[in-house]
């Protein structure tokens, strides 16, 4: 479960392995080729977005989706950040100062629930466990009409905190799972030691044994920052004006204002796509890690 | 291997989670099943204890009936395409070679992006005119398939379901490579010593290895498949003529577009009880998967 993707594989098992040494390299060219043209029709979509954020609506309606863009104008970005038009800025922050804190408020919760199920036996353990992440696989749709009520009823309906709470309770499950498994496999020595050096239980918890868990803070935060930042029916139910808009609803937003305008909608997609991918190019040892949890025993 | 411990300990630590975990995801899917009894609007208190009655209704709605089809259609779709294709992807390329680490990222890259980004561009790909699907498809001389692929009722399901098993692909390759590491390299290797071919090898060793990961894609793209709206509502909102409303998308139009929250309520208990049967074959499935490899 702990392995990345690239550690010790398996190069016995490989579609080219058989038969003699040029069949074995025509083997392998081919199936190169295949790759890379699944790969090319693939990646279409996204250097089409990446080409019309650069293109005027003229050079779209000329060339459609296509053709590279003839210069590098950053005018449809301008635009769509603009206050009075796209406003994107404005739906940034907002979404920044919801999925920062949701984040850390899931993290730090789950942690303690994971410390809890992870360090101490009592009865009742396991099947508190698996109540908690049963969370995880919970439609939302079950959610959202208690919750939209229960926000008009606190007063938080249409702020930005109504989404923050809600993604700190809907992140419990994961950050649970991850935690506790991470504690399971911490020594037991470790808090012994320290327990007859006369530490109390919550020095240890805080003094020890969190800055063991920073791999695993790093797998959950990787993942929690990418489900919120890209979340959109929470905040669409939750929120209307655009003060408390996040950048996924003001993103759809747009396609609605400007029916037509391809460039403004591929930069503003753009934008909103940059903190994700930037955990993609630099952090994603972390996701996938987080990505595969369960996937294989041990 | 630890002591028994008083409960206050534990409980220190789990009091604050459990609390959140309650109220905001334990409470409100209590009351959504509550509200299934009710005919509440969306406002004020004023509603009525209605029983069964919006089950009885519901089974009778049309608009229930399609959205149940389309849901079994993107249901049986999701099981077989992104699956199989992650598959295969996988199987290509597992190892080392630096070529497969490129390439593995850029497979993986949809699942960063959120749908309604995806949304958002395979509306372009799909746009009658300028789109690159039917420019492709007049490149190649079939003028006549090139359709208005998200208006056209008989290929808007269809096409958005293409956009979704975009991200979905990913995904499912990237469990299938965590599954492949963990398939012993001696046992592969045997089976080679005794004049296994790859297909006999895949068959017989590596299939059978990948077990766990082969249950979680499944029910992970079933789970998925079930509560998938973003895309859908981006693309087509469900339409033309309800043609690509699946059951996520009709609770969503009956509650909060025409405020029969009691009705939506009903519509998201019949998701959740199908979503219920999903984790409970899950279950079932990883207890036998361990006691295989136990």
């Amino acid at each position: 479960m702990r392995k990345g993707l690239q550690d010790r594989n398996t190069t016995a098992f490989s579609m080219t392995g058989g038969g003699g040494d040029w069949i074995r390299r025509l083997g392998t060219g081919l199936l190169y080729a295949a790759l890379t043209i699944m790969l090319i029709l693939f990646m279409a979509p996204v250097y089409g977005a990446i080409a019309t954020a650069f293109k005027s609506q003229a050079e779209v309606a000329a060339g459609g989706y296509w053709t590279p863009p003839s210069n590098l104008a950053g005018e449809n970005f301008a635009r769509v950040m603009d206050p009075e038009q796209g406003n994107l800025g404005l739906y940034l922050g907002n979404s920044l100062l919801l999925t920062i804190p949701a984040s850390i408020f899931s993290i730090a919760l789950g942690t303690l629930a994971g410390y809890g199920l992870g360090k101490y036996n009592f009865r009742g353990d396991g099947l508190l466990f698996i109540f908690i992440v049963a969370g995880m696989f919970l439609p939302p749709q079950i959610a959202l009409i208690p919750v939209f009520r229960l926000m008009n009823d606190i007063g938080l309906y249409d702020t930005i905190y109504a989404v923050i709470i809600i993604h700190t309770a809907f992140g419990i499950p994961i950050c649970t799972l991850v935690m506790r498994n991470f504690f399971q496999i911490v020594p037991n020595a470790l808090r012994e030691a320290a327990l007859i050096d006369g530490a109390n239980e919550y020095k240890i918890f805080f003094r020890i044994m969190l800055p063991l868990t920073l791999p695993a803070l790093a797998v959950l935060a990787t993942l929690q920052f990418t489900w919120i930042w890209n979340d959109f029916l929470w905040p669409f139910i939750l929120t209307q004006k655009a003060d408390s808009r996040t950048i996924m609803v003001g993103i759809l937003n747009l396609t609605g204002q400007y029916t037509v305008d391809w460039g403004g909608q591929a930069a503003a997609s753009l934008i909103g796509s940059l903190p994700t991918l930037f955990i993609f190019v630099f952090f994603q040892r972390y996701f996938i890690r987080g990505l595969t949890l369960g996937a294989v025993k041990g | 291997m630890l002591r028994r411990h008083p409960w206050v300990l534990p409980a220190s630590f789990l009091l604050l989670p459990l609390l959140v975990y309650f109220a905001f995801v334990i409470l409100p899917t209590l009351n959504s099943l509550y509200y299934s009894f009710t005919d509440w609007v969306g406002y004020g208190d004023d509603f009525n204890f209605v029983g069964l009655a919006n089950f009885e209704k519901i089974f009778t709605d049309r608009l229930f009936g399609n959205a149940i089809k389309n849901t079994a259609i993107w249901l049986a779709l999701a099981m077989t395409a992104p699956t199989g294709f992650g598959l295969v992807l996988a199987l290509a390329l597992q190892g080392k070679r630096r070529i497969n680490t490129i390439y593995k990222s850029l497979f993986y890259l949809p699942i960063c992006l959120s749908p309604i980004i995806i949304g958002i561009i395979w509306v372009w790909l799909y746009s009658p005119k300028l789109g690159i699907v039917n420019i492709f498809l007049r490149a190649i001389g079939q003028d006549h398939l090139a359709t208005a692929w998200l208006a056209n009722p008989n290929t808007a399901l269809y096409a958005v379901f293409v956009a979704w098993a975009w991200q979905q692909t990913g995904l499912n390759m990237v469990i299938f490579l965590a599954g492949l590491t963990s398939v012993p390299t001696p046992l592969v290797e045997a089976a080679k010593v005794d004049g296994a071919n790859y297909w006999q090898t895949l068959r017989q060793v590596v299939i059978p290895m990948l077990r766990p990961a082969t249950v979680v894609v499944f029910a992970l793209t079933a789970i998925n498949a079930l509560k998938s709206f973003e895309v859908i509502w981006v693309m087509t909102m469900g339409g033309p003529f309800n043609k690509s409303d699946t059951l996520a998308v009709f609770m969503y139009s009956e509650s909060f577009r025409k405020f029969k929250m009691g009705y939506g309520s009903s519509a998201a208990v019949v998701l959740f009880l199908m979503t219920m049967v999903i984790i409970a074959l899950y279950f079932r499935q990883t207890s036998k998967a361990e006691e295989l490899y136990d």
